[in-house]
This record gives structure tokens, C-alpha cells and sequence, in this order.
């Protein structure tokens, strides 16, 4: 990533970054906001829309209660005031993926003010305050085509026209890169929990815009923002806001000034640049929606919303510490999803061993899926079969290395662990008269070392362990093998 | 058919028309044809429509007779032939607003009212000349022709519903429905003497209607008789779940109701408002007023005085709010989807291009006003002020009609003025509007009424305004005049002139 | 109120009209006798009253149920588009 020039070591100290960010989250309803069209990823171009969201004469919107449900869900999951009542406003301007020549939004009167998100930043833990979240119907897409010779058109698909969005905008509580990608990944969390936003940055199901300042520390006033654009993940989240800090601390340093503007996020060569395009400044003439009736909420209904949210990540994560006594570190690592979170409870509660179900699912589990790609819901060993393994390993019935190839065969046999065992084998040589027996043909391959051990060199003990571990592919009972070896070495030096 | 044939058919109410398709007397086929030979006389002269249907008609006229002899019930306009402003949309059909931008363009879709007059088997017979997207006041802004008011073919019909006015005044339909945002069914209704209702702010779907200013837009009907106005309005108003702010407290209207006494019934009288028209006011306006109240005494109403101190400045109020919500309505025309395209080099050519050249002056002067109303800086002095002063108009007509089941008001300052006359003072113009606007404002229901006829033979008409919801009464108070008096009974000399000759 | 031609110009961009030079004058002479007319609006004390968006009070709200419901319009809807590449809507490039 490229580093501003002359930009002096301490100089990130003198300032403090002021970050806000604004984000699109586009919500998992079946239908668009304001007409009964197919909101499925993927369609052929043109193919789900009809005369409302084509913006035909004479049509009218009419509001997905889904959409709205959607939306204030995600409001009381952050702890915001679900307003009673909200108004739809006309944010007008003209895009040729814009139908109607305006898009309907919400101006003054939002769905959602205030809340927060909690986030931590290695050991800080920090609040993240929400200004609002309101609805708002999504564009089309326009395509450019590129690098086709003497074309100079652009192709509208409108499939996109009306999908349902909310914006969140956050305070500018931000004050680092590596804080906005931490919100990011909180937000897009709680969005998932919920079931309202599939969170996808690289398929622009979440989009996110950065406002950029930076001001002497120690003063109020806000410095002169930027705001970039052409985010599409949230590492370029953090990089672009890392990149934009050092330039204008960079800037204001050699005596210039940070010019209000756009900015558009260019990965390839890690930087941000003016938008060659310079659009008059827009003004949007927002004006009440007299098409559509104010959202009126029951607080009954917003009781019962309420009622049907799911237990959220900080939630559960503090009560998996208080019950199951895991760390804190590994509670956040299992309720990274509520599936991976249940997938632990359950595991947990066959094995009657939370430390260890935890462990297992941190190491062994999320490897294999880190390679294949699994999701837990689709991990093809389940919490009743994996808790029946760990169960076994607690109780001494295999050995930790034992088990671990059992979960490798579970993972294409779908037998339960002990059938497994008997199937291959696999039982441990607890036996004294098998173990003496074993520990005699060890001794018998290794003279050398056996004599060694005999004339005192305590070393190579580990050494004949090790062998006699090797000849009973793992299956000798660890202490019992090691009293046996003892046992026959020294009864044998007498 | 005979041409006295033709004429008996043309002359009576659609509930007689009905009735008789419905008992077999007459065919809808019949029906049709004496409207679309009558049109056949009329409309080159008249220029009422911008596209006639006769193929379709006769269709539908036919299809109505085969349920009839199928046995199946027939519905309330059976067989009635009704014409349709051309902002309204028909499936296939052209619509084209009265504007050039949308030469051409066919909907892929029936307005809600439509598909209620195809439920109830009545027959399309046409689209109708308006003024450009419903602005104006005369006929005279479309971008097609200009339609003749048919009491005398040198005057406006009235705008923006003038087509529509005019093709029932001239027989050549029973009924039409028109568009009224600021007057613009009641006024060229008056011009025309026949009736024409502006509902109540959402009794009737605006699903399917061209979007003018969203707020204040109502489909209406005209007619010529107090009960064929509530058996179209019947037919149309109601609850429609794709427009969310049409509302289902509209209740049909008791035709049998409408012929009780109105004894005792209390009509309100805003005098100051006459005053504040000073010499716009024409005398025979005045003296139609007075007479008509006069008449309503007569008859054992009690006529009241109500005060509507702000409708003063419903004009002003009305040219901030309609042209705002106009700019953004109208923001969708701009060739890339539908319509006419004018090509520019790049995008933000193309855009300003279609838009220049498909829109008229009055158009793009009440876009710009729009603009300006809501741009930046003038917000609030403009378009938000005007929504308080709304709020105060709308409160002095709730408090008016606590105090009288009806009021009473002129609907034009004269009756139909002469083609040209007022085309260059687009102010002018608008003060026109300065009887019909405030109901609209309102949101209240209001009716144009024929009264009487001035020396030279112009129809004039009056209004009547009554409680959100409340079309009924209105109607009733009509009906009891039009027992006495019944000026749309008069029919155009055209309408007689037209006939003579071989057939 | 009288509306310069340069003000005519900054709100017809802004609405993506044509106007020409020639008209300019007439345009900006109308909208200064019209905006002159509602000035009398200004001498209204309308302090404490709330703006009327619509008039609709009473109305109960109208929201939809989350079903699909694929449109028969929708061929209809694309053959009247001006120009197509493919199923797309083509227009001139966005710069």
C-alpha cells in the first residue's frame, strides 16, 4: 500500500481520525420494496420487473411490510428508538437506473435514530454509536462495456430497481482503519443473526461509504471531511481509511488544506482519487412522499417484533462464558455465527465437556472447513457424533490421537466414534500381559538404546516410548504403556 | 339506423341505457353505434378525441349482448358507452397525455377504473384531448389539437378535461371520466353544462392514472343528470390495494336517496369569496348565483353563512404545491424506457433533448416553478409554507361543513372564454382556478352543477362542495335543483346541425 | 419578484429541460410574475401550523405481503423501450 510522501512518524499522534461510516445493507425479503417483483440474485437482465419499478405512467408504490419488519428488527438489535412514526421522502435526481427520476427514501422523519454497536479492538473495547437506519428502495445497474472499441452506451438492467435497502449511518465514532473494519464485521454479524442481510461486501449485499477527517487532538471542531467510495470488502474498508488518514495529515503538515470531495477507492494501486467526473453539487429537492401513507407502528407490533429476535452475539457470548466457563476468546471465535454457536451448544451438552467441545471445534473443525469451504450447517460431522468423540477422549476411552483419526474417517463414514473403533480396531491396548508383550519386542528391536536406558541414560526412555507407540499405531494406553516399559527395563537390568 | 333513432338513443341518461340493455330492449350493439355515428358527425369538428376506439367498442358492445343472451347478469353500465381522458391508461391502447414525449406510447396496463368499467360492461369508446399532463385550463395546451367547446366552436371547452366535457355535452357519449387537480373536471364541465364530480380525495384508485400533482389528483366522472353522475361514481370509487392512498369509506351512493326533499338540509354560503373575485366576476355568474340560492330556498333548504377566510390564497398556495409534486412526477419522461427519445451525443443530452422538444411551454414553465420551490434555500419559504397555508384552507372547509351539510360557491369567474384569449398570460390563466382550487386543497369532495344559461346561450355552472366522503349529499342538493330547473336538458346546436343529409 | 435568466438556466439543468436562448427571456419573465403572485403567501403568520402533505387523515396504513407475484406486463413493458441491446435498455454513455 502506498504511504503518502513526508509524512513524519509522530505526525499520527498530533491528529485524531474522525471516521463515520455509511452502509447499505440490501434485506432479504422475498419481494421489492414497493411492488410484488422477485428480488432473486441472478436473474436474467430485465426479467423480475413490472410496471411500478419500471416507473411506467400512472403506476404507484406500495410498501413490502416485510421490508419494514426487516428494518426495525435491525433497529431494536442495536438498541435503537423504533419511531412511531415515519415519513417516505422523494430524493430526486436523474441516473438512467433510476426508473422514476427519483428515488424513494426517508429524509427527516427516519424508521430508526440513535443505538450503537460494541466492538473490540484487541483488548479496547469500544461503542460505536448509530446515528439512524432508515428504508430506502435500491437502483438498477447500469453496465459499462469496457474495452469494447468505438462503444460509447451503457446497458441498463433494472431486475436490481426497488430491492429494498437500509441505510445505517454511524456517528463518526471511528477513529482508525482497523476500528472500521472491526464495525464492519459487527454489523454485518448482527445482520446475518438477524436473517435480514446476507452481508456480502463482494456481491453488494452490504455496501459501504467512508467519511474521512483528521483534527488536531484535543479539539472539538471537525476537520474538513472526505467521503470515499468503491469499497467492496473490508480489508479495502480499512485500507482506504488507513491510506486517506496519512494523506491528510500529510496534507495539512506541508501547510495545505483538506478539500471537501469524493473520493473514489482504486484497490489495484492502493489509492483514493477525485472523481474525474465533476457533478454539480447535487441537490436531491426532498419532499414528502404524498404517494405513500406515513409507517405507522403499534407498539404492540414492535413488542412482538421484539419478542422474535434472536439471542444477538454479545448476548450470547457472554452467556456461553457464564455457562459453559470458556474463555472469552473462544466464545467470540463460536459465535461467529448462530449456527457455529448452536453446532458448540449442542456438542457441548453430548459430550458434557464444554472446554474440550470448544477446543475440538476451534482446531480440528474449522480447519477441515477452512480447506473445503464447509459451512458448519453443512460440516458432515454433527454435534451428537462429535460429542460422542470428545466424550470418549475425556473418559479416557481413546487417546487423543486416536481420536483425531476417528474424526478423519468420520468425516466420510458416518458411523458414530465407537462403532468406528471396534470397525478398525482402534481400542486401546490397556491389557498388562499385551502391553509386557509389546514392551519385550520393543526392547528385543532396540538393544542398543534398552542397554543405554539400563546404564542410566534416562533419555532414551522417550525414545522407546515413542517406538512402542509406533508399533501399536497409537493404540497402547499411554501411562500403562509407560509403567509396563518401566517395569520390564528395570526387572530385566536386575 | 335511422338518424331519429340515433337521436333518441343519444339523448338519454346512461341509467336508461343500462336499463334497457339489460332488459333486451335495445343491444349494446345498437347502443354503440348511435354513439360512434354521432361521434362520426361531431368529432372532426368538435377535435374531442385524441384516439376513438369503434373496432374495440363494437367488440365489447357485442360481447355484452352474448352474455345478456347467455343468461348472465349484466352490470350497472351495461352496454353504456364512456369515453376516457387520455391520461388514463388503457392496455394497448395509445395514451399519450395530451403530450408529444409520450407520442406513441401504448400501456401495458388497464387503470384501476378501468378494469371497474369493464367489470360493470360498460363500453370504451375513446381517449379524449386534454391539456399537456392535465395543466391547463382551456384545451389549448395539447400538444395535438385544440377541442371546440360545442355550445360555440370558437370557445374553450375548458381544461384540462376539456375533450372529455365536451364529448358528453355533444352526445357523441353519456358519460366520460376526466382528471381534477385544481378544477379541471368541474370547470369544463360548467363551460360545457353538463355535470362533472371531483370525489373526495381518495374515494377513487389513481392506480393507472398519469400522475400530475400526486397529492391533489382525482379521476372524476361527467354526465348529464344527478343520478347517472352517482351510478358512474358507484362504479369507480372503492378501496384499490395497489394505490395506498385510496381509501374504502367511500360508500355507494342510494340513486332512489338522491330524490328526498331537501327540506331543512343547510347550504353554506362563502359571500366573501365572491368579493375577493371583484370584476373577474362576470354578472351573469353573480346573478346565476343568486338565483340558484334563491331556488334553494325555495325548496325549504336553509341557507347559511360560513366563512373560508385563507381560500384567498388557495391560488398561490396551489401553484407552489401542484408544480413541485409536478417536477418530480414528471422526472420519469426522459426517453430512456419508454416514449419518445431524442438522441444528443451523450446521456445528459439525450436527456435535456427528449425533454425539450417533448414537453410544451406550460409544462416545462411549471417544472421549472417546481424546481424552484424545492430547491435549496427556497424550501421552506416556498413549498413548505404553502403545505401550512394548506393546512389552514383544509381546516376552514372542515369547520365550514360542521356548520352545513353542503356549501354552495361559484365554480369559473365567467363562463367559456373565447380560443386564444388567455394563452399569453399563463397568470391569467391560473386565476381561472380561483372557485375550484380551494376544494382541492381541501381534499374534499366537489360538484359542477349546470344552472342556467347566460344571454348568449353559454352554459353556466355552479358548485357544490360537501363533507370528505359525503358525495351523496351533494348529489342530492343537485338533483334538487336540476327537479326544477334541469339545464342539461338543453342540447348544443351542433348536435341537432349535425344531421340533414343522406347517411 | 424578477427571475434572472441565469436562475432559468440553474433550474432547467437541474431538471434536465432544453430551453432555448431564444425563450429564455419569456421563461424567466413568467416565473417572475408567477413567483410575484405567491409572495402574498409570505404575509400569512403560519407559525405552529403543521404542513399538510396529504389528506389523508384517518387513512389506516397499507402495507403489502411479502409474496412474489411475477408481472404479465413485463414483455409489453420492454417492447416500447426506445433502444435495447439484447434485453437491456441502452442509452448514450454515462460519463
Amino acid at each position: 500500500m502506498t504511504k503518502p510522501a513526508g509524512l513524519r512518524d509522530d505526525a499520527g499522534s498530533k491528529y485524531e481520525p474522525v471516521i463515520g461510516l455509511e452502509v447499505h445493507a440490501q434485506l432479504k425479503t422475498k419481494t421489492k420494496i414497493f411492488c410484488p417483483c422477485s428480488t432473486t440474485f441472478g436473474a436474467a437482465p430485465n426479467s423480475q420487473v413490472c410496471p411500478v419499478c419500471l416507473g411506467l405512467p400512472g403506476v404507484l408504490p406500495v410498501l413490502n411490510e416485510r421490508a419494514v419488519a426487516f428494518a426495525a428488527m435491525t433497529g431494536l438489535a442495536v438498541g435503537a428508538t423504533v419511531h412511531p412514526r415515519s415519513i417516505f421522502a422523494r430524493k430526486n435526481y436523474f441516473y438512467p437506473d433510476l426508473p422514476k427520476g427519483y428515488q424513494i427514501s426517508q429524509y427527516d422523519r427516519p424508521l430508526c435514530e440513535g443505538g450503537g454497536v460494541e466492538i473490540h479492538v484487541g483488548e479496547v473495547r469500544k461503542r460505536i454509536g448509530l446515528v439512524r437506519i432508515h428504508l430506502e428502495e435500491d437502483a438498477g445497474k447500469s453496465l459499462h462495456p469496457e474495452g469494447r472499441e468505438g462503444v460509447n452506451t451503457t446497458r441498463v438492467d433494472l431486475n436490481r430497481a426497488g430491492v429494498p435497502l437500509i441505510e445505517i449511518v454511524s456517528e463518526p465514532d471511528i477513529r482508525s482503519g482497523a476500528e472500521a473494519y472491526h464495525y464492519l464485521t459487527k454489523l454485518k454479524q448482527i445482520l446475518v443473526y438477524l436473517d435480514v442481510c446476507d452481508g456480502n461486501m463482494e456481491e453488494g449485499s452490504l455496501r459501504c461509504d467512508a467519511n474521512v477527517s483528521v483534527r488536531p487532538r484535543g479539539q472539538a471542531a471537525f476537520g474538513t471531511k472526505t467521503e470515499i467510495k468503491n469499497l467492496n470488502s473490508f480489508r479495502y474498508v480499512e485500507k482506504a481509511i488507513a491510506y486517506e488518514i496519512d494523506r491528510q495529515i500529510a496534507l495539512i503538515e506541508s501547510g495545505g488544506r483538506v478539500v471537501q470531495e469524493t473520493l473514489l477507492w482504486d484497490s489495484a494501486r492502493g489509492v483514493a482519487e477525485t472523481m474525474r467526473s465533476k457533478e454539480e453539487a447535487h441537490d436531491y429537492r426532498y419532499f414528502p412522499e404524498p404517494d405513500l401513507l406515513p409507517v405507522d407502528l403499534e407498539s404492540s407490533w414492535v413488542d412482538g417484533l421484539r419478542a422474535t429476535l434472536p439471542e444477538l452475539p454479545d448476548a450470547l457470548r457472554e452467556r456461553l462464558v457464564r455457562e459453559q466457563g470458556i474463555p472469552e476468546y473462544d466464545a467470540e471465535v463460536l459465535t461467529e455465527t448462530r449456527a457455529l454457536a448452536s453446532y458448540y451448544e449442542e456438542t457441548a451438552l453430548r459430550s458434557g465437556q464444554p472446554k474440550h467441545a470448544s477446543n475440538w471445534i476451534m482446531t480440528e473443525v474449522n480447519a477441515v472447513r477452512n480447506k473445503t469451504g464447509d459451512t458448519i450447517e453443512s460440516f458432515p460431522i454433527r454435534p451428537d457424533r462429535l460429542g460422542d468423540l470428545v466424550g470418549m477422549v475425556a473418559s479416557g476411552r481413546v487417546s487423543g490421537k486416536i481420536a483425531k483419526q476417528l474424526f478423519e474417517i468420520m468425516l466420510t463414514d458416518p458411523a458414530g466414534p465407537e462403532a468406528l473403533v471396534q470397525k478398525h480396531g482402534l481400542l486401546p491396548i490397556e491389557d498388562a500381559a499385551a502391553l509386557r508383550a509389546l514392551v519385550r519386542e520393543v526392547i528385543a528391536a532396540n538393544p542398543g538404546p534398552a542397554a543405554e536406558f539400563r546404564s542410566g541414560k534416562e533419555k532414551t526412555f522417550a525414545f522407546l516410548v515413542g517406538q512402542a507407540m509406533k508399533q501399536s499405531r497409537g493404540r497402547a494406553h499411554p501411562e500403562k504403556l509407560q509403567a509396563a516399559l518401566r517395569a520390564v527395563l528395570t526387572e530385566e537390568s536386575a | 339506423m335511422s338518424a331519429a333513432e340515433n337521436r333518441s338513443i343519444v339523448l338519454e341518461s346512461a341509467e336508461a341505457l343500462a336499463a334497457s340493455v339489460r332488459s333486451g330492449a335495445r343491444s349494446a350493439l345498437e347502443v354503440a353505434r348511435a354513439f360512434l355515428a354521432q361521434a362520426d358527425r361531431t368529432a372532426p369538428k368538435l377535435e374531442t378525441y385524441l384516439h376513438r376506439m369503434p373496432e374495440s367498442a363494437l367488440r365489447d358492445a357485442e360481447a355484452v349482448d352474448r352474455k345478456r343472451a347467455a343468461g348472465e347478469t349484466l352490470g350497472p353500465l351495461a352496454g353504456v358507452p364512456i369515453a376516457l381522458k387520455d391520461n388514463i391508461c388503457v392496455r394497448g391502447v395509445p395514451t399519450t397525455c395530451g403530450s408529444k414525449i409520450l407520442e406513441g406510447y401504448r400501456p401495458p396496463y388497464d387503470a384501476h377504473v378501468v378494469e371497474r368499467l369493464r367489470s360493470a360492461d360498460a363500453v370504451l369508446i375513446g381517449k379524449t384531448n386534454c391539456d399537456e399532463f392535465a395543466m391547463g385550463s382551456s384545451t389549448e395546451n395539447s400538444a395535438y389539437r385544440v377541442t371546440k367547446n360545442p355550445w360555440d366552436l370558437d370557445r374553450v371547452p375548458g381544461g384540462s378535461s376539456g375533450g372529455s366535457a365536451a364529448t358528453v355535452a355533444a352526445r357523441e357519449a353519456p358519460l366520460s371520466l376526466g382528471s381534477d387537480t385544481g378544477g379541471s373536471v368541474r370547470q369544463p364541465a360548467a363551460f360545457c353544462g353538463v355535470y362533472g364530480l371531483k370525489p373526495t380525495y381518495g374515494a377513487v384508485s389513481r392506480y393507472g392514472l398519469v400522475a400530475f400533482a400526486s397529492s391533489l389528483d382525482q379521476i372524476g366522472p361527467f354526465a348529464r343528470s344527478a343520478r347517472d353522475t352517482a351510478l358512474v361514481q358507484n362504479v369507480i370509487c372503492g378501496r384499490d390495494a395497489r394505490d395506498t392512498t385510496s381509501r374504502a369509506d367511500a360508500r355507494p351512493i342510494d340513486l332512489e336517496a338522491l330524490e328526498k326533499e331537501i327540506t331543512g338540509l343547510r347550504v353554506g354560503v362563502p359571500r366573501a369569496i365572491l368579493d375577493e373575485a371583484g370584476d373577474g366576476l362576470a354578472p351573469s355568474i353573480r346573478a346565476s348565483f343568486e338565483a340558484a340560492i334563491s331556488a334553494f330556498e325555495r325548496v325549504g333548504a336553509k341557507i347559511v353563512d360560513v366563512a373560508l377566510p385563507h381560500a384567498k390564497y388557495a391560488i398561490a398556495t396551489y401553484y407552489l404545491i401542484a408544480p413541485a409534486e409536478a417536477s418530480s412526477n414528471l422526472a420519469r419522461y426522459d426517453g430512456v424506457r419508454y416514449g419518445v427519445r431524442r438522441a444528443d451525443g451523450d446521456l445528459r443530452g439525450m436527456y435535456e433533448a427528449t425533454r425539450g422538444a417533448g414537453f410544451g411551454r406550460e409544462v416545462k414553465r411549471r417544472i421549472l416553478l417546481g424546481t424552484y420551490a424545492l430547491s435549496a434555500g427556497y424550501y421552506d419559504a416556498y413549498y413548505l409554507r404553502a403545505q401550512k397555508v394548506r393546512t389552514l384552507i383544509r381546516k376552514d372547509f372542515l369547520d365550514a361543513l360542521a356548520a352545513a351539510d353542503s356549501l354552495l360557491l361559484p365554480i369559473t369567474p365567467t363562463p367559456a372564454f373565447k380560443i386564444g384569449e388567455k394563452t399569453d398570460d399563463p397568470l391569467a390563466m391560473y386565476l381561472n382556478d380561483i372557485f375550484s382550487i380551494p376544494a382541492s386543497l381541501a381534499g374534499v369532495p366537489a360538484l359542477s352543477f349546470p344552472a342556467s344559461f347566460d344571454a348568449a346561450g353559454l352554459p353556466i355552472g355552479l358548485q357544490l362542495v360537501g363533507r370528505p366522503f359525503d358525495e351523496g349529499t351533494m348529489l342530492r342538493v343537485a338533483r334538487a335543483y336540476e327537479r326544477e330547473h334541469d339545464a342539461a336538458s338543453r342540447v348544443p346546436a351542433i348536435v341537432t346541425a349535425a344531421e340533414g343529409g343522406a347517411r | 419578484m424578477p427571475i434572472d435568466v441565469s436562475v432559468v438556466r440553474k433550474i432547467a439543468a437541474l431538471a434536465r429541460l432544453r430551453i432555448e436562448p431564444a425563450e429564455e427571456e419569456r421563461y424567466a419573465r413568467d416565473l417572475g410574475n408567477i413567483l410575484g403572485f405567491v409572495e402574498q403567501l409570505q404575509a400569512l403568520d403560519v407559525s405552529g401550523i403543521e404542513p399538510t402533505s396529504q389528506v389523508t387523515e384517518g387513512a389506516r396504513p397499507a402495507l403489502r405481503p411479502d409474496e412474489v407475484c411475477p408481472s404479465d406486463a413485463r414483455d409489453e413493458a420492454l417492447a416500447g423501450a426506445p433502444e435495447r441491446d439484447g434485453d437491456y435498455f441502452k442509452v448514450p454513455q454515462v460519463v
